[in-house]
């Protein structure tokens, strides 16, 4: 991640920070944690169906949205992730039943801790993609990465070692 | 607000009938007018108990320690601590059997400078909601008030905010007091420990600092009762409670005004849901 003082030549300032300035063509990177029976099909559908979108998200495949623990999006934070997309399945729809509701709740307070301790609260967002919804997964990681580069990067809690 | 002596007579009432191996109390400090928990388990000791409004800590977490923990005990709980206790029964931490409860009906404790102490003035349960014995009378629960220092707080813009914040993870030392203070944090092992950079990291930085609190924060959310015993435990003074109570005001407004540990066999907000869950802020 190239980061410059405000002097230098940039034109995209941190949301958090506005003394941090990327150079105009800072890609961010974005940590994906897809569910393994809908989204990460899903997005699995989007690349099969030679659908193009954005290369800035890494994905990593769980079993599960529950499985994602609140420290899961923190640590990506403070790592080298500017953003993190979680999706699972859509409401009714989990393999195990009932594991998206149990998430919901979790989320919904994850995201207000993280935008009350200062992050902004487009860094972190959540989507419900089913193994069918290949064009909707496309759409998502183009909205995510749009918004998270109109936030620019994120330079607060990072880990210089890790 | 003095129940030395009814705290005191039931003491030496539960040990002479032998129902308990210990008692759990306070005793007056030495060095100033503050009190210290108080572990006894010699009837000749009970004169020593006391119970005012400088009773500020959270008893229950006397129970965690291995030294009590299959033993009979008998102790002393406010309102918040009863709401701890009484989460601590439902995950089987304790058995109901193995304690003897002395509930409060707490008319509220100071702070170090002497005025009633925050969590008090918004207390939402100040009668111990699982007695055995209750001193007192109950006046029933109050209505919920979103906390002073949130409203303020949520009014600042982001930057600023994220600048208050900072501040305060940079100041923690990572002595992990704020866990072991903690009657719910009874893990033997606890996942912020996972990290293996902590020993590196976790002194000082703000990043280790948010890293644990947050992680901590999170999964005590649905599950804290505001004792703020973290807080009095914490030697850098950083106000926890602002975490806790802002995820305990979401999970009110949101999830059917949920209230840790108010009635029995309820596991916090997060071991349930509910089909109408708001999910506007998923895509």
């Amino acid at each position: 991640m190239e980061t410059e003082v405000k002097e230098a030549q940039g034109k995209i300032i941190s949301a958090e920070n506005p003394d941090i300035v990327a150079p105009a063509d800072w890609q961010p990177v974005i940590m994906g944690i897809l569910c393994n029976w809908c989204s990460y099909a899903g997005s699995d559908l989007t690349g099969t169906s030679r659908i193009q979108y954005p290369p800035n998200i890494r994905i990593i495949r769980v079993p599960c949205s529950s499985r994602v623990d609140p420290w899961f999006i923190i640590k990506s934070l403070q790592t080298t992730a500017d953003g993190v997309l979680i999706s699972g399945c859509h409401p009714g729809d989990c393999h195990y039943i009932s594991g998206n509701y149990f998430a919901r709740r979790r989320f919904l307070v994850t995201k207000k801790l993280l935008n009350f301790v200062g992050y902004h609260e487009n860094r972190v967002q959540f989507s419900w993609v089913s193994a069918a919804e290949g064009p909707k997964f496309a759409k998502v990681v183009a909205k995510v990465t749009e918004d998270i580069k109109k936030l620019g990067p994120l330079h607060r809690y990072k880990k210089e070692n890790f | 607000m003095d129940h030395s002596k009814q705290i005191q007579d039931i003491a030496s009432k539960l040990f002479a009938e032998n129902k308990i191996d210990y008692f759990v109390g306070y005793r007056q400090n030495a060095i100033d007018d503050s009190q210290v928990p108080y572990l006894i388990s010699d009837p000749a000791e009970i004169p020593r108990l006391v119970f005012t409004d400088r009773s500020v800590f959270n008893l229950a977490n006397y129970l965690k320690p291995e030294h009590t923990r299959r033993k009979r005990v008998g102790l002393v709980v406010k309102g918040c601590d009863s709401r701890a206790l009484n989460l601590m029964l439902t995950e089987s931490q304790v058995k109901r059997e193995n304690v003897y409860i002395i509930g409060i009906c707490c008319e509220g404790v100071l702070n170090e400078k002497g005025e009633k102490a925050q969590n008090c003035i918004e207390c939402v349960m100040p009668d111990a909601v699982v007695y055995d014995e209750m001193i007192g009378t109950p006046t029933g629960k109050r209505e919920y008030i979103v906390n002073a220092d949130i409203k303020e707080l949520a009014t600042i813009a982001l930057e600023k905010r994220a600048d208050y914040f900072e501040d305060i993870f940079s100041n923690c030392i990572r002595c992990n007091a704020c866990r072991h203070s903690c009657p719910l944090c009874y893990c033997a092992k606890c996942c912020i420990d996972q990290e293996t950079s902590t020993l590196y990291h976790g002194a000082n930085t703000s990043s280790g600092a948010m890293h644990a609190l947050m992680t901590w924060s999170l999964h005590l959310a649905g599950r804290c009762v505001d004792c703020r015993n973290c807080e009095k435990a914490c030697p850098s003074h950083l106000p926890l409670h602002l975490l806790h109570k802002q995820n305990e005001s979401v999970i009110y407004e949101n999830f059917q005004q949920h209230l840790a540990g108010m009635e029995k066999d309820d596991r916090g907000a997060f071991y349930k849901y509910s089909l109408s869950d708001p999910d506007d802020f998923i895509l």
